[in-house]
Formats: structure tokens, sequence, C-alpha cells
């Protein structure tokens, strides 16, 4: 296995990783808040607000801007 | 008398502490961070962007704890309801909500199918937009002058939105489970790590490598042609609706 195949991997073992835990809060009782509840929780602030609009605006930014 | 003496000097002692505090919270801190890290990476208008936005939430919160100050209380709400567009607090949306089916008295029966009309045609036009958007930046050459002010255009619109508040009052849930939250922010975390190691394993910041790939490095053949930007675009687009919403 290739550096570049870890590396793949790793990716997709953390993009299984956060569907299995959405799956657990929204299909499950564990004490799994949905990713949603997180973000309105961090959201309920100014600076959360912000701060969760400017991560997104840098995606932006970042995949397109100069 | 030694009171009256003391608070001149007491006075800017306290403004260098209430700024320290705006500058270390930690949002403002981690946008700095990214500031930093884009600057350094070949992204100084990123950097120079973001770290505008982080001085202006320390300010902001500097601005806020200077007038707690001033009128100390002891229920603050955690939202600044000065700027908020709702003066109702978040918590009592659905207290708000549920009565809002019924037409008041005196009011026309048509009144809630014609708000629905106008949320659908509303909602319509947001997603006209929102294609219209996605294929018109998208057939912009990447990182040219174009995009780039499409993108921070827009950027700039919704975080301008969301430091008014929230579009509309929305139930904020209650104290999350912190193991919930914990498995939430080390999963984050350890993407961070993976990303960062695989951007430390480049032969420089700016040169990506086929071993050890970045997200940035694995899109960059979708985002190459026409067809994936505006697919990406549209994506980034879906997001921040569903943020500003929240």
């Amino acid at each position: 296995m290739s550096s570049h195949d870890v590396a793949i991997l790793g990716y997709l073992v953390l993009l299984i990783a956060a569907a299995l835990l959405e799956l657990t809060a929204t299909r499950t009782r564990a004490p799994v808040p949905p990713l949603g509840d997180v973000l309105s929780r961090i959201m309920r602030t100014r600076t959360g607000r912000v701060g969760v609009l400017v991560a997104w605006a840098w995606l932006g930014l970042h995949f397109f801007a100069r | 008398m030694n009171r009256v003496a003391r608070r001149p000097a007491a006075a800017p002692a306290k403004r260098r502490l209430a700024v320290l505090l705006g500058v270390r919270d930690p949002v403002v801190v981690i946008l700095l961070l990214i500031a930093f890290f884009s600057a350094i990476s070949g992204k100084p208008l990123d950097g120079l962007l973001i770290m505008l936005v982080a001085a202006a939430l320390a300010w902001d919160s500097w601005a806020r704890s200077r007038r707690a100050a001033a009128e100390p209380s002891e229920d603050e709400p955690a939202w600044p309801l000065t700027a908020h567009r709702h003066p109702q607090p978040a918590v009592q949306a659905p207290a708000v909500q549920a009565p809002a089916v019924q037409a008041p008295a005196g009011q026309a029966p048509g009144g809630s199918a014609a708000r629905h009309n106008a949320a659908v045609l509303g909602g319509l036009a947001g997603v006209l937009g929102g294609i219209l958007y996605a294929a018109v930046v998208g057939s912009f050459t990447r990182f040219s002058w174009p995009a780039t002010i499409a993108v921070v255009g827009l950027g700039a619109l919704v975080i301008f939105i969301g430091w008014q508040g929230p579009l509309r009052p929305r139930p904020v849930p209650g104290r999350l489970p912190l193991a919930g939250v914990a498995a939430w922010g080390a999963l984050l975390f350890a993407g961070g790590l993976w990303e960062l190691w695989q951007l430390l394993q480049q032969p420089s910041l700016t040169v990506t490598s086929y071993a050890h790939p970045t997200i940035s490095a694995l899109t960059d053949p979708v985002l190459s042609a026409q067809p994936g930007r505006a697919l990406m675009l549209a994506g980034w687009l879906l997001i921040g609706w569903y943020l500003v919403r929240r």
C-alpha cells in the first residue's frame, strides 16, 4: 500500500466515522448530539456564529479565490 | 479619597484586560491561527480577510464587556439583543411560532396562504439565483480576479448577515452531552491533524504531493473543469444556506 493510498484511506476513515457518529446521534439513544445541534449550540453567540460562517467562507476562498 | 485617586489608573488597566479577553476568545484565536497559516501557505488575501474578521470580533467582544462593566447585569443574554433581529430570545421560539398558524382576529384568512406563497416564491428565487451563481462563477477561471470578487463578495455578505443574528428565531438546544460533543471535537481535531500531516509532508507548503495529497490536491482534478467547479460551488452555497438559517 503506497503513501497515497494510506492518505486516501485516512480521509475515508474520517468520513465514515463522521457518518457513523451522525447515524448514532439520529438513530440511537446514545448521548451523542447530531452535528446540526452542535452547530446550533456553537452559533448561539455572535463569535460562534461568525466563526462558523468564516470557516464556510474560507472554504470558498481557499478553493476558488486568488 | 483613595477610591477617587485610584479610579483613573484602574480604568486603562481594565480596558487593557478587556481587549486581552477579546483576543483570548477561542474563536478569535482559531481565526487568527487560520489567518496565519493561510498567509504563509500562499493565500495572503484569505489571511488578511480572516484577520479582519478576527479583529472585528475581538473589538466587539471588548465593546460588549465594556458595556457590561458600565451596566452590570446578572442575566445578560448569550446573544447581544440590541443587535438581534428579533426581540424574543431564541429559546422562546417554539412558544412564539406555535400560535402563528392561527390567523389573528381581524386578519384575512388567506394571510397565512399568502405568506406561504411568498416563502415558496422566495425559496424558488433563491434556488434559481444559486444555480445561476454556481454556473456563472464556475465558468470563471479558478483563482482569477472575477472568481475572487464573486466568492469574497458572497462570503462577506453572508458574514455580515450572520453578524446581525439568526434570520429567524430558532430553538437553541440546551446543554449538550459532553461525551458526544467531545466525540465530534475529536473527529474534527483528527481530521485537522491528518490534513496538516499531509501538508507538512509536501515538498513545500505551496507544492502539492501525489504521495501525500491534501484535500485541496485531491479536489484539483474536479475543480479544473467548469462542471466540477459549478457543482462544488453549488455544494458550497447549500452549506452556506444551511448555516445562515441556523
